[in-house]
């Protein structure tokens, strides 16, 4: 049985990238299950999605716990443990990272022995209105990957999820799929399939009695104020919000009373943008009147970060 | 911030920082919360929300709260109820001086319009008639927003939802929500947008210096459901109010008043256009007929205010 | 102590009283109205100081009740039938919130179609919800147990709410001799409700009932309910052992009457196991080793104590006055996974099905319920579930079905 997870952020399209290999599978004979994974994160968050495929009928159910091929839309999501990227990943597992990093960066990054792909088609996209696209690419590829998908079974698994969207966005998402699935080649079929659970050699659960707690413990209840704010939404963010602070006219108020999430608030008459909360909206760039906010790549702002912290000696 | 007692007047006096913690699964550029962190900064930590299924719902998910003050999550149709006794209990608590004066809190509902407008509004029907000593937020996103945008009872005419697919989209009109309220004689109902936190903030500020029922729809621009790029909200907002679609207004003492009247009435396509939901009246061609159809509502409804003025 | 006739009813708001409640959510509903017309009245003669306040609906009427119990107050209220199904969305609800409190329940057969008597499918709708259950057989029962489920709910090893049982009509509106207890006995039975770290104060801002995501948090907050609800059993235990130290009436979780040597036994729950009571009386005369068994609490079900009293027995007649369609009789259903597995367990349980939406069970019924498991036993054939229900009533039905015009020739032939 082939087990894919695809990882990415709501509104990357990994529900979609699901469907198209599940169909491309189907397409190929094989029985299939895919389906998404929702939880309370909207767009930007991360989520991830899944197909099974096999010969024989699937008995095998919900999340999988050990990834044959995982695939990483947005790199960014790698490090975030709540994603789950990484979540039981072996030798066995391939992953295939949307980077413009090299492979062995993330390798060693990674620590990971089993092998990494980057996936060069799907560059860098931090318009939003495109980022459903990276899905289909992320599906062409992973098809290669796994070897058994022809590219007609591919381009007509495409055109059946997306035929309702018009043939404009069928096309273009054609497009970089094929380009994807061409570009893995030289790597097709090095996905394998995994081993079933053995009932002989296996690890048993570490089952409890379930201790009484009384209702001032187990009652469903908060004892706090503003605990969110240990939740980095922050990591939503596909793009960062920068204040000029030359063309900043110090109004103070209108970022921060427009900025949905209170994320921006004021510090000695200067606005502050909470990074670690704000999702990127980008409001504050839409609204301030003296245009000092921009719009920067997040993965731009990282990397001029980490120079930043390079030069005055934070890191090595 | 906070409990700040002080008047607002001008845009000067609006919070600089906020009490509402970040970190909430809201989607980006969510024209709900915008309105919600503005009232919050308001009504302060002394206050217990009380809240219907809706968005919302997920403020609180387990262990994680944006409040500094209290909430209890309750059902879709009965949030008000819950806040009856809250109210209720805090009132016998006082009144057998359980708890001081101190400990007393404001009693805050806050729901979707899938509430508001239907299954929650015999609960509210019947907090207002018994007169209960609450504020109610409506965040009004003009759909079941929470399960992917179908219409609700709040949904405006010809807005594509994902249960109105076709080419007219919605064939229903917005419920009038406002004027059921009002018939209550409550003792204040308002309209506000986060996008004139001014207005929103001192409405806010009126309501909190108020009792009985004070009633609140804030209609909320939301970048998921009516599909828009999130930095659209505000200016969304803004052309909802400049063309008239959401007039803002208010309810006190038996009189309606507009507190922002929009003398020079941008055409309705202009807000209409940057949604995605009725993108169906401009492409592949102009539907005139539903376009005009929409214009003349809202004309027809600011003919009358300007009538009932003079 | 004074000595009166009351109603169910009547009963069930001297109990409110007694409690010293201070917030009563209402709402009318037959046969249950009667409750909330007495303790408005006492509330508007000054009696009592509680405030009784009418919602618009029994689901709105529930919401308030958990919502004011998760405020730190003391809460009863009262419903039927239709409304406690119209409030149940809520009863699972505000068991999840932890939120204690008392729920009196008229039993009225539900909809459809639509009928104003009792049984019991009303109350074992609600059976899952996390309320725990006490039923009654007695106008006495119903003050008596009303006063021990505050105990039962406000118990920190327990911090549910409970539902007190009483059948409309045979109860609810029949006028019984109750011992009232003092309100100053009472009030030290049941002593003062501390809210603990649950409920809501300016000073110390919590988050109540929010949300979980994922099934593990999900089954621990879940498990602990179930767990706080097993923890009943032996408080109510407890709870009836110093109720009959302090009133001199003993509550046992299961009534088990002339049992100790019984090789039969009914097992029923509710005012009709009164009869059963009285058909054992008559049999007993006739030579009949024979008992009645009658769980007064359901949630948590006596598993131990049901255990130990149907061991060893020869046959036991489950009488259900309630119906799972495409099963049968619930309490047989419970009885039935109680015992399995058991070497001691009886060989016949057999199911009845009795009394639905009213209908009477005469004393012959109970002699003829009692050969039918004799005639088991000796054939070592359980009988079918059986509905008790005559040629007469079903003659009746086919006169009314003939008014309503119902195809002639499809209603089958009767015997005469």
């Amino acid at each position: 049985m082939y087990r894919i997870r695809f990882h990415g952020r709501g509104g990357q399209g990994m529900k979609t990238a699901s469907r198209i290999l599940g169909t491309a599978f189907f397409l190929e004979g094989y029985e299939v299950q895919d389906a998404p994974r929702y939880g309370a994160e909207r767009r930007g968050a991360p989520i991830f999605a899944y197909v099974r495929a096999d010969r024989a009928p699937i008995n095998e159910r919900g999340i999988i716990r050990h990834p044959d091929l995982v695939i990483v839309a947005d790199d960014s999501l790698v490090p975030i443990p709540a994603a789950g990227v990484l979540a039981g990943i072996t030798d066995h597992s391939l992953m295939l990272i949307n980077s413009a990093e090299k492979e062995q960066v993330w390798k060693q990054r990674l620590n990971h022995s089993g092998s990494i792909l980057t996936l060069p088609v799907a560059a860098d996209v931090t318009e939003r209105a495109e980022l459903p696209y990276v899905g289909a690419a992320c599906a062409g590829a992973a098809a290669r990957l796994i070897g058994v998908i022809s590219e007609a079974a591919l381009e007509q698994a495409i055109n059946d999820e997306l035929s309702d969207l018009g043939a404009d966005i069928v096309n273009k998402n054609l497009h970089n799929a094929v380009a994807a699935y061409r570009a893995m080649a030289s790597h097709a079929g090095l996905v394998k399939e995994g081993s079933l659970v053995s009932a002989v050699d296996y690890e048993a659960p570490d089952w409890i009695d379930l201790p009484f707690d009384d209702a001032r413990i187990s009652a469903p209840t908060i004892h706090a104020a503003a605990t969110s704010v240990l939740v980095k939404t922050g990591l939503w963010r596909t793009q960062r919000p920068v204040i000029d602070f030359d063309h900043c006219k110090g109004c103070w108020w209108i970022c921060s009373s427009y900025c949905p999430d209170g994320a921006i608030n004021v510090v000695d008459a200067k606005p502050v943008i909470d990074y670690d909360h704000c999702k990127g909206c980008m409001v504050c760039v839409a609204q301030c009147p003296s245009h000092a906010i921009e719009a920067i790549p997040e993965k731009q702002a990282k990397a001029d970060e980490d120079a930043m912290r390079l030069e005055i000696g934070e890191i090595t | 911030m906070t409990d700040s007692s002080d008047t607002i007047r001008g845009i000067k006096d609006l919070p600089s920082t906020h009490l509402l913690g970040t970190g909430t699964p809201m989607c980006a550029g969510c024209g709900a919360l915008e309105a919600l962190h503005v009232i919050y900064d308001i009504l302060g930590s002394k206050t217990v929300f009380v809240n219907a299924a809706g968005c919302m719902t997920l403020l609180s998910v387990y262990p994680f709260t944006p409040f500094r003050g209290s909430w209890l999550y309750t059902a879709m149709a009965s949030a008000p109820a819950g806040a009856q006794g809250i109210r209720d209990a805090l009132d016998i608590l006082l009144q057998q001086k359980r708890i001081t004066q101190e400990e007393d809190l404001e009693v805050v509902v806050l729901t979707g319009d899938g509430a508001a407008y239907g299954m929650g509004l015999s609960a509210t029907s019947g907090s207002m008639e018994r007169m209960l000593d609450y504020i109610y937020i409506c965040y009004d996103n003009e759909g079941y927003g929470n399960t992917g945008q179908q219409y609700s009872a709040a949904t405006p005419h010809a807005a594509r939802t994902s249960t109105s697919h076709g080419v007219s989209g919605f064939a229903g009109y917005k419920k009038n929500l406002f004027d059921i309220w009002v018939a209550h004689k409550p003792a204040y109902v308002a309209t506000v947008i986060g996008a004139d936190p001014l207005d929103l903030a001192k409405k806010i500020e009126k309501a909190r210096s108020m009792e009985g029922p004070r009633m609140i729809i804030a209609l909320s621009p939301c970048p998921t459901g009516w599909d828009y790029d999130p930095r659209e909200t505000v200016n969304i907002g803004r052309l909802a109010v400049k063309t008239g679609v959401w007039p803002l207004k208010e309810y006190a003492d038996g009189e309606v008043v507009h507190t922002k009247i929009p003398r020079q009435r941008a055409p309705v396509e202009e807000y209409l256009k940057l949604q995605g939901r009725f993108a169906h009246l401009f492409e592949p061609e102009r539907n005139e007929v539903l376009l005009a159809e929409i214009q003349a509502r809202v004309d027809a409804y600011w003919e009358k205010v300007e009538v009932a003025e003079k | 102590m004074k000595r009166t006739l009351l109603t169910g009813n009547g009963a069930a708001a001297w109990a409110a009283r007694l409690a010293a409640v201070d917030y009563i959510p209402a709402f009318p509903i037959t046969p249950q109205t009667e409750i909330i017309e007495t303790l408005a009245d006492w509330i508007d003669t000054g009696e009592i100081t509680g405030r009784l306040v009418t919602m618009e609906s029994e689901h709105s009427m529930v919401t308030a009740a958990g919502s004011a119990a998760a405020t730190g107050v003391r809460v009863f209220s009262a419903t039927s039938s239709q409304g406690l199904l119209y409030a149940m969305e809520m009863l699972y609800t505000v068991s999840g919130w932890r939120a204690p409190f008392v729920l009196a329940n008229v039993s009225r057969g539900l909809s459809a179609p639509i009928t104003l008597e009792p049984d019991h499918n009303d109350i074992l709708a609600a059976r899952d919800s996390g309320f725990l259950q006490i039923h009654c057989a007695s106008c006495q029962e119903v003050l008596d147990s009303t006063l021990m489920a505050y105990r039962l709910a406000e118990d920190e090893r327990i911090r549910l709410p409970v539902i007190v049982n009483l059948d409309g009509f045979y109860l609810s509106f029949t006028r019984e001799p109750v011992e009232i207890p003092d309100a100053d006995a009472a009030r030290q039975f049941v002593g003062s409700f501390d809210a603990e770290n649950i409920r809501f104060r300016a000073s110390a801002p919590e988050s109540q009932a929010v949300a979980v995501l994922g099934g593990g948090p999900y089954s621990y907050f879940r498990y602990e309910t179930h767990l706080a609800a097993i923890n009943g059993a032996a408080v109510y235990d407890e709870i009836a052992e110093e109720f009959s130290r302090r009133f001199g009436r003993k509550h046992d979780a299961v009534e088990a009457y002339r049992a100790d040597d019984a090789d039969y036994l009914f097992v029923m729950m509710g005012s009709f196991a009164s009869k059963a009571r009285e058909a054992v009386d008559r049999l007993r005369e006739d030579g009949w080793a024979i008992g009645l068994l009658r769980p007064r609490l359901l949630r948590p079900l006596p598993v131990v104590h049901l255990q130990k009293l149907l061991a060893k027995r020869k046959a036991v007649a489950v009488i259900d006055q309630n119906i799972s369609m495409g099963m049968g009789g619930i309490l047989h259903s419970e009885l039935a996974s109680v015992l399995y597995g058991r070497n001691d367990a009886p060989t016949v349980l057999a199911s009845f099905i009795g009394g639905l939406g009213g209908r009477d069970i005469s004393t012959e019924e109970f002699f003829e319920m009692a050969q039918s498991i004799r005639q088991a036993v000796e054939t070592g054939q359980t009988p079918a579930p059986r509905l008790l229900y005559t040629q007469t009533e079903l003659r009746e039905v086919r006169k009314l079905q003939a008014i309503a015009q119902v195809e002639r020739q499809q209603l089958g032939a009767i015997d005469d």
